[in-house]
C-alpha cells in the first residue's frame, strides 16, 4: 500500500515542479515571442512591397522604423471605405498601405487561402492603379518542401510581380497559377493573368489559384476605388 | 467531402508520414525483417492513430488552444506550450489500453510484437501527426482522415519494407551495407518512388 | 585520478564514434532527416537534442534511487517532455526565423529513441557527472552525423553553406547545376546509408 502512496505521491510532486518551470519559462519568454512574432509579421509585408530583400539580413529596430516610416494600417469596410480608428463594422477587412511622401504606392491585402496540406498565408500587393500586382510572398505555409513547397521561393514569387488581375477588357479576373511552366503557345492576351506553376505541385497551384480569387474579390471595392483615382493621397490622421 | 478523400490519398501516397518526413524510422527498421510482425504492428498502429489525433484535437482546441478555456470562462489563458507533454500522456494511456486489448484477443500476436508494442508510444509518427494536425489548423473530421490516412502510410511503407527484405535475403549484399545501410538505401528509392503520386489529380 | 579522468572521457568519446547512436545503435534518426536540408537548421537541432539528452540524463540520474519502478517510464517522459518545451520556448523567443523551420520536429526530440534510450539504458545505473558526459556524447554523435548529411545536401542541393554561396558563379555558366534531388526526402536516406558503410568500412581497417 505504501509503495502505490510513495508512487501517487511522486508523481503528484513531479507534476507540481514539471508545471511550475514550464509556465516559468513559457511566460518569461512570452514577451520576446510575441516580438519575434510581430516583426515577422512586418518584415512580411514590407517584403510584399519590396521594401525588404530576401538576402540581406535587417535588425528588428530596422524593420520596425522602415514599417513606421512607410506603412500604414487600416480597415476598410465591405464596399470599401476607410474607417475610422474606433469605428467598430462586422464587415471590416484589414489592409496595409504603402505610402510614400504622402503618396499612395501600393495597397496591401492579407491571403489566408486553403493548400494541400493546410492554410497558406502570405500577403499580396497591388499598384495604386487598382490592377497590376506589385508584389507578393508567402510566409506561412504546410505545403511538401521540393513541391508545393516552391511557393515560398523567390522564383516563384517574382513572376507575380507586373501580373493583372483585369482581364483586355477589364473585367475581374484575378491571378492564375498555370498548371507547370508556361508554354509558348499559351495565348498572348491571357498571359498577364497566369503565372507559372511548380511541376508536381498541381493542387497546390489549384487551391492557392482559387484561394487569391475570394481574396481578392472581397476586396474588389477597394481596387475599384484605386481603379478610379478616388484613393491617391494620404491624409494623415484620417 | 472532396477535400477529406485528398488528406487520406495524400497522407498515404505523397505525404507519406515515413517516407517523406520520415517519422517512425526506429520500429520501422527493427521489425520489417518479418512479415506477419510488420503487419501486426502496421494495424496497431493505425489503430492508434485513428484514435489518438481526434483525441488529442478535441483536448488542444476545448483545453489548450487561446482561448479555448472560453468555456470556462477563461478566454485569457494560453495553455498552448503544454500541448507536447499533454498529447505524449494520451498517446500513452491510448497505447497501454490497445496493449491490453491486444493481450486479450491475440496473445500470439502479443508474444510477437513483445517490447515493440509499448515502443508505439515513442513512435516519432504518433506524435508527429497530432503535432501535424496542430500546425496545419485541421478540423476534427480532417484530424481524424488524417490519423486514419497518416497510419495507413505508415503500414503501407513498413510491409512494403519486409516484402523487399525477404527478397534481399537471395542478394549479396556488402558487408558494411548490411543491416541498417542497405536499409537506408531501400527507404530511400521506395521514398523517391512514392514521390511519383504527386503526379495524381483528383 | 587518472582513471576517473579517463573514465569521464570515455563516457563521452565513445558515443561520438565507437557507439555512435545512429550509425551503430540505429537509433533516432526520426527527427534527423528532414531538418537536414540545411546545414543551420541541423546545427540547431544538434545542439538542441545534446541539451535535452545532457540535461535529462542528469536529472534522471540524481533522481535514480528515489523513482518508485512502476512510474518510471512516466517519470522520465515527464522530465524529457518538459526539457522538450523549455527548448522550444527558448528557440522561439531568440531564434525565431530557424524555429519556424524545425516546425514540429523538435517537439518529436521527446519521441527520439536516443533520449528515452539512454536515460533507460545509463542514467538509471550511473551517477549524475557520468550521465551528464554521456548525454553530451550521444547529443555530439547524433549531432554530427545529423551535420555531415547537411553539409552534403546544402552544398550539392543548393550550393550554400550556412546560406553562404559556395560554389562560385563561374561554375554554373560551365553548365553546372544544383542536384535537386539532394533536397527532397529519398536523398537523406541515401546518404545516410552510404555515410554508415563509410563508417563501417574505416573502422574495419583501423
Amino acid at each position: 500500500m505504501s509503495s502505490t502512496i510513495k508512487s501517487i505521491a511522486f508523481a503528484f510532486v513531479t507534476a507540481l515542479v514539471c508545471s511550475v518551470l514550464l509556465t516559468a519559462a513559457s511566460s518569461g519568454l512570452k514577451s520576446f515571442q510575441r516580438e519575434n512574432v510581430e516583426v515577422d509579421q512586418k518584415k512580411n509585408i514590407l517584403k510584399a512591397v519590396g521594401l525588404i530583400q530576401d538576402n540581406k539580413v535587417y535588425s528588428k529596430e530596422a524593420v520596425k522604423k522602415m514599417y513606421a516610416d512607410s506603412i500604414q494600417a487600416v480597415r476598410v469596410s465591405s464596399n470599401g471605405a476607410i474607417l475610422k480608428q474606433g469605428e467598430a463594422v462586422d464587415t471590416a477587412l484589414p489592409v496595409y498601405i504603402y505610402v510614400k511622401n504622402d503618396q499612395i504606392e501600393s495597397y496591401i491585402i492579407p491571403i489566408n487561402s486553403r493548400g494541400l496540406w493546410g492554410r497558406i498565408k502570405g500577403y499580396i500587393a497591388l499598384e495604386n492603379d487598382g490592377s497590376t500586382i506589385a508584389g507578393f510572398t508567402v510566409y506561412k505555409h504546410s505545403e511538401t518542401p521540393g513541391l508545393g513547397g516552391e511557393i515560398e521561393k523567390r522564383w516563384f514569387q517574382k513572376n507575380f510581380k507586373g501580373k493583372k488581375i483585369l482581364d483586355r477588357q477589364g473585367n475581374f479576373v484575378s491571378i492564375s497559377i498555370a498548371k507547370g511552366e508556361l508554354s509558348p503557345s499559351f495565348p498572348k492576351e491571357k498571359k498577364p493573368n497566369y503565372v507559372d506553376g511548380i511541376s508536381g505541385a498541381t493542387l497546390t497551384g489549384k487551391y492557392l489559384t482559387a484561394g487569391l480569387k475570394r481574396t481578392l474579390q472581397d476586396y474588389e471595392p477597394v481596387s475599384i476605388k484605386f481603379r478610379t483615382k478616388q484613393f491617391l493621397q494620404w491624409h494623415s490622421g484620417k | 467531402m472532396e477535400n477529406l478523400i485528398g488528406i487520406f490519398l495524400n497522407s498515404v501516397f505523397v505525404g507519406n508520414i515515413l517516407l517523406a518526413y520520415f517519422l517512425g524510422m526506429c520500429s520501422f527498421v527493427a521489425i520489417s525483417k518479418n512479415m506477419e510482425t510488420s503487419v501486426g504492428l502496421g494495424f496497431a498502429v493505425v489503430f492508434v492513430l485513428s484514435i489518438t489525433a481526434p483525441m488529442n484535437w478535441l483536448i488542444y482546441y476545448f483545453l489548450l488552444s487561446p482561448g479555448a478555456l472560453a468555456w470556462a470562462g477563461l478566454p485569457g489563458v494560453d495553455l498552448s506550450y503544454l500541448k507536447f507533454i499533454t498529447f505524449i500522456a494520451v498517446i500513452a494511456a491510448m497505447v497501454q489500453a490497445v496493449e491490453m486489448v491486444i493481450d486479450r484477443f491475440s496473445p500470439a500476436l502479443y508474444n510477437a510484437l513483445g517490447v515493440f508494442l509499448p515502443l508505439i508510444t515513442v513512435n516519432c509518427a504518433i506524435l508527429g501527426t497530432s503535432l501535424f494536425m496542430v500546425e496545419r489548423d485541421y478540423s476534427f473530421m480532417e484530424s481524424l482522415v488524417f490519423g486514419i490516412g497518416s497510419g495507413t502510410g505508415w503500414l503501407l511503407a513498413i510491409v512494403s519494407m519486409a516484402a523487399i527484405r525477404i527478397k534481399l535475403r537471395y542478394a549479396n549484399v556488402p558487408e558494411g551495407l548490411q543491416g541498417f545501410g542497405i536499409t537506408m538505401i531501400m527507404t530511400g528509392l521506395m521514398a523517391m518512388g512514392f514521390m511519383l503520386f504527386s503526379g495524381i489529380t483528383l | 585520478m587518472k582513471l576517473t579522468a579517463s573514465k569521464h572521457m570515455k563516457a563521452f568519446s565513445t558515443p561520438l564514434v565507437q557507439n555512435n547512436p545512429i550509425s551503430r545503435q540505429m537509433l533516432g534518426i526520426c527527427s534527423a532527416l528532414a531538418v537536414t536540408v540545411q546545414l543551420k537548421t541541423a546545427i540547431v537541432m544538434g545542439l538542441s537534442m545534446t541539451f535535452v539528452v545532457a540535461f535529462s540524463n542528469l536529472i534522471i540520474s540524481f533522481m535514480r534511487h528515489m523513482i518508485p519502478r512502476n512510474i518510471r517510464m512516466i517519470v522520465e517522459l515527464s522530465v524529457i517532455a518538459s526539457l522538450v518545451i523549455v527548448a522550444d520556448e527558448l528557440l522561439r523567443a531568440f531564434l525565431y526565423d530557424i524555429s519556424k523551420q524545425l516546425s514540429v520536429f523538435v517537439g518529436l526530440i521527446i519521441t527520439n529513441c536516443i533520449v528515452m534510450g539512454r536515460a533507460e539504458t545509463y542514467a538509471l545505473g550511473n551517477p549524475p557527472g557520468l550521465s551528464f558526459l554521456d548525454g553530451l556524447g550521444n547529443g555530439a554523435g547524433y549531432g554530427s552525423v545529423l551535420v555531415c548529411v547537411a553539409f552534403i545536401r546544402e552544398l550539392l542541393g543548393a550550393g550554400k553553406i550556412l546560406g553562404y554561396q559556395v560554389v562560385p558563379a563561374g561554375v554554373y555558366g560551365l553548365g553546372y547545376e544544383n542536384m535537386g534531388f539532394m533536397q527532397l526526402a529519398p536523398a537523406a536516406f541515401i546518404i545516410i546509408g552510404l555515410l554508415v558503410w563509410l563508417q563501417h568500412a574505416l573502422s574495419k581497417t583501423k
